[in-house]
């Protein structure tokens, strides 16, 4: 059985909803986490394990009564083993409308070659 | 997928129910019925905030001006459009967020005046506030002396 971290912080965690794009250059990830702003983001690469991890402020939520509730208010966390083609020093990270958009550069080893035919 | 298999190894299966379970309940949705059981409109929240009422719907990826809010009587209608962040080249290996455009409209109560909403939008969370009518609010009345 697997043994997973727990989490240290009350609440619950998602997951975000994520699209994940491969083209000959990289990987390009749009991840969604709604309420989320740049400074309660973390981008972490340990062992290969890509690791969002997002905090929302739910402070704003005290003094609000739920009438109707179809989300669930929490802290995001998805995790994604990368291959190593994945150039982990050049990821590029970026937060736009509660959307962080990662590029994930391929190495250059790992790029389709076109391999000219000498005549 | 079978969920019991006993006859083969009882505590591995019990183990394995478990880890189904715990892996349900962290699901927001539940169990996950796969991309048919899935919204595709933007989720909401209403609360109530002293008499008036605060909407909130999980817009991430809509810029303020790619969303409009109409209001109809009682009826919220929120709807968004975005361009769609066409792949010219690759594959996706996964799909899940919502693309293209969206409607949704939400009934109000009527203590609450729709013309008088404001709308804030940040990090993706659209919140629209409706305050409520006067005649709603709690009035003092006082008591003359006779």
């Amino acid at each position: 059985m697997t043994t997973q971290a727990e989490n240290t912080r009350p609440g619950r965690t998602y997951q975000p909803k994520v699209d994940i794009l491969e083209t000959d250059g990289g990987l390009r990830l749009w991840a969604e986490l709604p309420g989320v702003d740049e400074a309660s983001i973390q981008v972490e690469l340990v062992d290969g394990v890509l690791a969002l991890r997002g905090r929302v402020a739910t402070d704003e939520y005290a003094e609000l009564e739920p009438l109707y509730t179809e989300y669930g208010v929490g802290d995001f966390d998805a995790r994604f083993r990368l291959s190593n083609t994945i150039d982990g020093e050049r990821i590029q990270a970026k937060l736009r409308h509660g959307v962080l958009e990662l590029e994930l550069p391929k190495v250059a080893a790992a790029k389709p070659r076109r391999i000219e035919i000498a005549r | 997928m079978a969920l019991f298999n006993l006859s083969r190894d009882p505590v591995n299966a019990l183990l394995r129910l478990q880890q189904e379970l715990e892996q349900a309940f962290q699901n927001p949705r539940g169990l996950d019925l796969g991309p048919s059981g899935r919204g595709v409109l933007p989720p909401v929240n209403v609360f109530r905030k002293d008499q008036d009422v605060v909407v909130r719907f999980e817009v991430p990826g809509f810029a303020p001006e790619e969303l409009s809010i109409e209001s109809r009587g009682q009826t919220l209608t929120v709807s968004g459009k975005r361009a769609q962040e066409s792949a010219s080249e690759g594959a996706y290996h996964r799909r899940e967020r919502i693309a293209g455009e969206f409607a949704r409209s939400i009934q109000l109560p009527r203590e609450v005046d729709p013309a008088q909403a404001e709308a804030t939008c940040k990090h993706g969370v659209l919140t629209v506030r409706v305050p409520a009518r006067a005649e709603a609010k709690p009035r003092q009345i006082a008591v003359a002396a006779q």
